[in-house]
């Protein structure tokens, strides 16, 4: 296990506000069988500009904290337990998505299927209430050509562009993904990861990326923090150092190598997702 | 990319139609063929075993009885169709109206369904000397058996369609701070659509029989009417025709509904061709 020098997501004092700042955040669900603790005490914070992922087994609470930051989820305060902080640009969850601060992708694109791509993108500006250059923005995924599409007429990659497209549209502070890439097939996963990538590495919005590919984590991001689970709590944090714009060559390299070895133990290595 | 671009359909669109007008044809030629068969061996039958016109006229004397008149079928009918669709535009409204309160609030829910399990289990048609005592003859008490017998089914599918949503579109408008109007209107209503259809399906048959038992009832107009004046004077063959045109409209009605079900519902998996 490495166990990281300082406490995860230890921050200097006078820093800029941070995206998102989450600390001692604990969370968990009522069930017939139970209560069922989701976060114990999870901390991480996202720099304005930075690309941070979060990494995790299946049901760590990833998808909880993630939903805890897009306002979505109230967490419980626990009796006697510390007051736990989430904060969006210093303010809270909910003045975040009241004030659109946040994009929101999930796995599953959420696309409404009686709308066109072009009129599914309109959409979130027009419920933000500002003015979005859909076309501009389906340019910039690659959809282009498919603006009068219906999602039903669309593989699962490009609902995903769609999605990607709508997330960007009303020009969010923060972009929460959660396995945005998950439910696609091998081939497209690789194609939109590179492209996310280039696609981040031109405009630098905040983003906190949920997955459990270690690679695509390694690849896109400036931080990783990685999560365990029962209680979820992120037991180490790794700053990825190499240097940008990245590419698919950088896989080979012995830093990133090097990198993904370190996650993957971290991970509590044969419990490790490949 | 310019906005006013024809929509680059399916590529296969105009093969595909064709190939629905074969798949049509031979689906229809079968039945048909099926009904001619019948219909002989029913003319037969009467010729040969000189049956008695009152008990079972021949599809002849049928087919001269409506020839003989046809505007007196055409206007009874559209008598009838007129309070049977009346009645489905009443209840669809109304069911519309009450779905969207109790798919908002679970306690309008609890408050109002057992009222309207009760309304579905009275006997409407044991209501129906009250409706003419407080209407008369005429249009509106028969409209109101039609959409009373046809409210239940259309509140119920109504009711789970408005709250069959795709969770990670509502998640996405929750995001953004969607006003719950916003939510009804994008998202809950067009995901109703076709759970709405569904119950017109069951809808469209029950609301013509409550039409006919009205106008059993009353004697006032209509098919029923026709049938009851029929069945007086022992003409069986007007009585098989007024039975024949009723089947008519049912499949008319039923067909327009199949036809804006495709067109509305392009999107829905349940109209696709894949």
């Amino acid at each position: 296990m490495a166990a990281p020098a300082t406490e995860p997501g230890a921050r200097a004092a006078g820093a800029p506000t941070p995206a998102l700042l989450v600390r001692s955040l604990s969370h968990h669900y009522r069930s017939t069988a139970g209560d069922v603790r989701a976060l114990d005490g999870a901390a991480l914070d996202v720099e304005a500009g930075e690309f941070v992922s979060l990494v995790g087994p299946s049901g760590c609470g990833k998808t909880t904290l993630l939903r805890i930051a897009a306002g979505l989820l109230a967490p419980c305060q626990d009796a006697g337990g510390a007051a736990s902080t989430v904060e969006v640009f210093g303010a809270s969850p909910d003045d975040a998505r009241r004030g659109r601060w946040l994009g929101l992708v999930q796995q599953e694109p959420g696309l409404l299927p009686w709308l066109s791509v072009e009129r599914n993108v309109g959409l979130v500006a027009e419920i933000a209430g500002v003015a979005a250059d859909v076309p501009a923005l389906l340019k910039r995924v690659g959809i282009a050509d498919f603006a009068r599409h219906h999602p039903h007429e669309l593989s699962g990659g490009m609902r995903q562009r769609v999605a990607l497209a709508r997330a960007l549209s009303h020009a969010p502070r923060l972009l929460l993904m959660d396995e945005p890439l998950g439910a696609l097939d091998e081939l497209s996963r690789e194609t939109l990861r590179l492209e996310l990538l280039a696609l981040w590495e031109r405009d630098r919005v905040s983003v906190l990326f949920v997955t459990h590919s270690i690679r695509e984590a390694v690849l896109l991001s400036d931080r990783i923090f990685v999560m365990g689970e029962r209680p979820g709590r992120v037991l180490a944090e790794f700053v990825v150092g190499l240097p940008r714009p990245r590419g698919e060559e950088l896989v080979s390299m012995p830093a990133f190598v090097e990198l993904e070895a370190g996650v993957r133990a971290a991970l509590g290595g044969g419990r490790a997702p490949a | 990319m310019s906005g006013k671009a024809p929509f680059a359909g399916p590529p296969a669109g105009r093969g595909r139609r064709l190939a629905g007008a074969t798949v049509l044809a031979r689906a229809a030629g079968a039945p048909l063929l099926a009904l001619a068969v019948l219909i002989a061996v029913w003319e037969a039958w009467v010729r040969l075993r000189e049956v008695r016109e009152y008990l079972l006229p021949a599809p002849s004397a049928v087919g001269r009885a409506l020839v003989d008149d046809p505007g007196r079928y055409a206007s009874a009918a559209a008598e009838t169709a007129a309070a049977a669709a009346g009645g489905l535009v009443i209840a669809t409204a109304g069911a519309m109206v009450l779905a969207v309160a109790m798919a908002h609030s679970r306690a309008v829910e609890r408050a109002l369904y057992p009222l309207a399990l009760l309304l579905k289990l009275t006997p409407i048609v044991a209501v129906y000397p009250l409706f003419t005592i407080w209407f008369g003859f005429g249009l509106w008490p028969k409209m109101l058996v039609a959409a009373l017998i046809t409210f239940f089914p259309t509140l119920v599918n109504a009711v789970v369609g408005l709250r069959s949503v795709d969770p990670a579109a509502l998640d996405l408008l929750r995001s953004l701070d969607a006003s719950p109007r916003q939510v009804l209107v994008r998202l809950r209503l067009p995901s109703a659509l076709p759970y709405l259809f569904a119950a017109l399906r069951i809808s469209v048959p029950l609301a013509l029989i409550g039409a006919v038992v009205a106008e059993f009832l009353s004697g006032d107009g209509g098919m029923g009417q026709l049938i009851l004046i029929a069945n007086g004077d022992l003409d069986t063959p007007t009585l098989f025709a007024a039975v024949f045109v009723l089947v008519a409209l049912g499949v008319l009605l039923t067909a327009v509904l199949a036809y804006s079900e495709r067109r509305v519902l392009f999107w829905h998996a349940s109209t696709g061709d894949v």
